[in-house]
């Protein structure tokens, strides 16, 4: 076991974590750990764009964007922090221009922008171009410029270091603080306890709790999961995007992009039926709708393909040089995957799992919250991970972007600056025995069940059962299903019993947080007896403001870390559901239309 | 370890896993322009050679009576001629630098060790080194008069 | 030591539409430096879709045949760059290699790159890569004083330098460079694409320094243009272009 200490650590390299690091360091010392390579972390994936009310290319304000974002999170949105956020918005593109994003330009080159789903002009007159952007790679260009800028600071990087615990002690004013965390070193099996003042989360999300989804193999809510394992509370995690244009059958998204330059969902009758749904904004309409009314054709019959399991997306009406100009990598894509030529074919498109709204509370200088009021000091989170909330219970699309620059930019200051004068936290005796316990427990078995199989069964019943359409009863079997890997989780052998690379390890560790994840999404949608955004009842359709106009709080009980072993369980009995208050300043709910 | 930050540091800080095998490891390597002109050298002498060599067998091969005219007399005749005497000169120096510095690239893409470089460059060196000194030589030292019972013009006039 | 196979399609039982599976055998070269004194190869069946990539049936093999098989992966869609491997004597992206495009009639062969330390199965140590990037300092370097909104630059200036843009660090170019795998001190394809990004930038100031460093010994003048690394691009990126362009950079001051 090796021990380190640095004033600020940061978890994930992803947007959040090299926007967080490329404050911190400058600041004071700083630390970041990744469980892979910088530049191969998720936001690489994201493509449309980034919302800035910059008005290059017509009349746009930041207040019109801040309206988009709480009615696209049907009004569960906290306003402060979308007021925040779409403020910061404009400094935030601006700031990464300065770094050298390449974004693309208008003709008198200024950052050209687009339109995108849910952004409107003049609180829902018409789609307005907010967007800014990098052809159909923003987000791999976001994250190549932070990664280049980090590169030029000389940030200092733990590549493949998996941090498996947080380490949380009681400081000197009798408060829980953050004291570090405990990480897992993949090149060689060795443990690293991170002593730091300040602990930044920047995890990312949890796709992989679903089969279909466009996250990474490598998103399964490790961040979330240690939080929540440690005693810190979870919000809204009931509430999932699933992207209405995944490629059918594999999940790979396809850009909202697609439909803000002109591309248009088909049934199989070759029916534009998003304006039967969204009259106004029809297929720009926020994704829950449109993965909605997809899920709907399909379910109705009116599917294409051979099953009838799909709808099309069809550009065939774009210029191929428009396309190529503008939606290169998606076409790719398309071509690749089902060989199918986007320029004379419409290409098969269903939901996927693409975003998680929910994650570890924070307010909006990105402090972690411990329950509905109290910060956990030392402790920060941003990015998909945490949950201010600023996406409510429906993401508007370009907004995780922003998302990860605004508030991974306030959560490497305030790090920072809270590091600047804290006092040290001592470390918990044995700070390293829970991982060791957990890691030791897994590697030492010797006959059990697959992590593959178990990993399967809890994807296939979440998609199956919590997907776009919820009921109490496909919920409680989900549970059902949730509860027996529980307990089968407990016999799950690795075969490879090594120390270098031990990615089967990995993935066992992967597994347990997965289905921690996937049982308080669950318990939390069930809960919930309402339709709202992401979170569709077809027992409860309506939308319910006397009862769950407010954010879901997940606790349970904490692990003890001291006297941790390989036996000892790893997950809570129960998971107990408290409710935490929106905050409203200007917009009062409306009916979600468009 | 500690982290640089200074900003005008551009070369990054130290990464928490370092290349393990020396072999591996970039070594920071001198500048200067060495490699660019004899890039440059190879593009031009590629050149000049294709005129060089292409003139040099039309006049031996395929003016008069093509290759059964080239004999001792008619190198003789041509060296005498200063034009001649540069002509061949060129091509030989350009010829052998080229070659030389061709299989100078090819010994540094395909020798994986430095002892083995720097002795097939030292081979590479001296044979260069004696081709370039004994043509020379032979380009300016010939005497076409060397049989006293030649019967070539240049030498029965004498 | 490779197994005969016998790629056989099954034929499209089931469904109308159901896409047709068949057997293919993958020969991987397995290392791990804790039980192997060297490399060896190992021979895996399995059964794939016409749809599937390279990247699934290392997923079945791990998941249900041989948990210790190590690779790096992520996003599985070819824009993350973790898993470039070499595939039947090419450089790919796993993840982006469709089993049926890489003639499944014969064991598929699966290696990991060349030229860098080979840490453990298709796992290889991505520092010395990496080094090589930092150096060109792949970042940009602009004087005097910042403007208060953006940067102008023509759509014009942006396409100049748009393709190496594309660039994910994957590191398949940079490996399947013959001068690379000699002594791995060629700074290699991927460092000067990235250095390229920045050469060719309007906004950028930093542009001699970066051509000086790639005026090196082991920088541009050790390309041989042997297109390697254009075939090899995932992203389709005109990598030996590029690496021209600096050359003409260097000899002409103009970029």
């Amino acid at each position: 076991m090796q021990t380190h200490k640095y004033d600020v650590v940061i978890v994930g390299a992803g947007g959040a974590g090299m926007r967080a690091a490329l404050e911190s360091s400058t600041r004071t010392r700083t630390a970041v750990l990744t469980k892979l390579y910088p530049t191969r972390s998720h936001t690489g994936a994201a493509q449309g764009g980034m919302c800035a009310a910059l008005a290059n290319v017509e009349e746009d304000n930041w207040e019109w964007h801040t309206f988009d974002t709480v009615k696209g999170g049907d009004y569960l949105v906290d306003q402060d922090a979308a007021e925040i956020m779409c403020r910061e918005a404009i400094d935030a593109v601006i700031d990464l221009e300065k770094m050298g994003l390449p974004f693309n330009r208008t003709p008198e080159g200024k950052i050209d922008q687009r339109r995108f789903g849910g952004h409107t002009r003049n609180h829902g007159e018409a789609a307005v171009r907010r967007s800014c952007f990098a052809a159909d790679r923003t987000g791999h260009m976001i994250l190549q410029t932070l990664y280049q800028n980090c590169v030029k600071q000389g940030v200092e990087f733990f590549n493949e270091f998996y941090v498996l615990d947080l380490l949380m002690n009681t400081g000197a004013d009798g408060v829980e603080h953050a004291a570090g965390v405990v990480a897992y070193e993949l090149a060689t099996g060795e443990i690293h306890v991170f002593q730091a003042k300040s602990v930044v989360f920047a995890t990312g999300g949890t796709g992989k709790v679903f089969k279909t989804t466009s996250n990474a193999h490598t998103l399964t809510g490790d961040g979330m999961g240690v939080a929540f394992r440690r005693g810190i509370p979870l919000e809204d995690m009931e509430f999932f995007q699933f992207h209405p244009t995944g490629l059918a059958g594999l999940g790979i998204l396809l850009s909202e992009a697609a439909r803000g330059e002109g591309g248009i969902l088909r049934n199989a009758d070759g029916e534009r039926f998003m304006e039967r749904y969204a009259p106004t904004i029809k297929d720009l309409a926020p994704r829950d709708i449109v993965a909605r009314s997809m899920a709907n054709e399909v379910r109705e019959g009116r599917g294409a393909g051979p099953n009838k399991d799909y709808v099309l997306l069809d550009l065939t009406h774009l210029e191929p040089a428009h396309i190529d100009a503008k939606l290169p990598d998606i076409t790719e894509f398309a071509r690749t995957y089902l060989g199918v030529e986007p320029y004379t074919e419409p290409v098969p498109v269903y939901p996927t799992a693409h975003y998680a709204m929910g994650g570890v509370p924070t307010n909006v200088e990105t402090e972690v919250l411990r329950n509905n009021t109290d910060v956990v000091p030392g402790l920060y989170a941003a990015g998909e991970v945490a949950c201010v909330s600023v996406h409510g219970s429906n993401r508007l699309g370009t907004n995780s972007l922003l998302d990860i620059n605004v508030f991974g930019r306030r959560a490497g200051i305030a790090a920072a600056e809270y590091a600047a004068n804290a006092a040290w936290v001592e470390l918990p005796s044995n700070p390293a025995s829970l991982v060791d316990g957990m890691v030791e427990g897994i590697r030492g078995r010797e006959s059990g069940e697959r992590v593959a199989d178990l990993r399967r069964e809890l994807q296939e019943t979440m998609d199956r059962n919590v997907q776009v359409f919820r009921t109490e009863g496909s919920m409680k079997e989900a549970l059902g299903v949730i509860d027996e890997l529980k307990e089968r989780y407990a016999n799950v052998v690795v075969q490879d019993k090594g120390r270098r690379y031990n990615t089967d390890l990995l993935e066992a560790v992967e597994l347990g947080f997965l289905i921690e994840l996937a049982e308080v999404i669950t318990l939390g949608a069930l809960a919930r007896k309402e339709s709202r955004g992401g979170h569709f009842r077809e027992d409860y359709e309506a939308r319910d403001d006397v009862n769950f106009m407010r954010h879901t709080m997940a606790y349970r009980a904490p692990l003890a870390g001291e006297g941790f072993g390989a036996e000892s369980a790893l997950f809570a009995d129960e998971v107990r559901l408290d409710y935490k208050p929106v905050t409203v300043t200007r917009y009062q709910p409306m009916e979600r239309k468009y | 370890m500690s982290a640089t930050t200074s900003e005008t540091n551009y070369h990054a800080g130290p990464d928490a896993v370092s290349a393990k095998t020396s072999r591996y490891r970039r070594v920071s390597k001198g500048r200067g322009n060495f490699e660019l002109w004899s890039w440059v050298f190879m593009r031009g002498s590629g050149v000049l050679l294709l005129v060089l060599v292409f003139g040099h067998l039309f006049v031996n091969l395929m003016l008069g009576e093509g290759i059964h005219g080239v004999d001792f007399a008619f190198v003789a005749g041509k060296w005498a001629s200063p034009f001649w005497q540069t002509w061949d000169l060129l091509m030989l120096w350009l010829a052998e630098v080229h070659g030389f510095n061709g299989v100078r690239t090819i010994i540094n893409d395909y020798t994986e060790k430095d002892s083995t470089r720097w002795v097939l460059k030292g081979l590479l060196v001296a044979s260069a080194v004696l081709v370039l000194v004994l043509g020379t030589l032979v380009i300016f030292t010939f005497d076409p008069c060397v049989d006293p019972s030649s019967t070539l013009s240049v030498c029965t006039g004498r | 030591m490779t197994a005969t196979v016998e790629a056989k399609t099954e034929g499209t039982e089931g469904k109308v539409g159901a896409v047709p599976t068949f057997t293919v055998t993958l020969r991987i070269a397995r290392y791990d430096p804790e039980v192997d004194s060297e490399q060896h190869w190992e021979s895996y069946q399995v059964t794939a879709h016409a749809t599937d990539r390279v990247l699934d049936a290392l997923h079945q093999i791990k998941w249900e045949q041989d948990g210790s098989l190590s690779f790096r992966r992520s996003c599985a869609h070819g824009v993350c760059g973790s898993d470039a491997m070499r595939i039947n004597g090419k450089n790919r992206l796993a993840c982006k290699t469709l089993i049926k495009d890489v003639n499944p009639d014969k064991p598929i062969t699966v290696e990991p790159i060349k030229g860098l330390p080979v840490e453990k199965d298709l796992i290889v140590d991505m520092e010395p890569f990496f080094d090589a990037y930092r150096e060109v300092m792949p970042f940009l370097i602009t004087t005097g004083n910042e403007p208060t909104r953006e940067r102008i630059q023509s759509q014009q200036d942006r396409d100049r330098f748009d393709d190496t843009t594309k660039c994910i660090l994957c590191a398949a170019c940079t490996t399947s460079c013959p001068v690379f795998w000699n002594d791995g001190q060629y700074f290699g394809p991927a460092a000067i694409v990235n250095a390229h990004r920045f050469i060719f930038d309007s906004r950028d100031e930093g542009g001699s320094q970066r051509l000086e460093v790639l005026n090196d010994k082991e920088g541009v003048w050790r390309c041989r243009t042997t297109f390697n690394c254009t075939d090899a691009c995932p992203r389709g990126i005109q990598v030996t272009q590029a690496i021209q362009e600096v050359k003409r950079a260097l000899l002409t001051s103009r970029f």
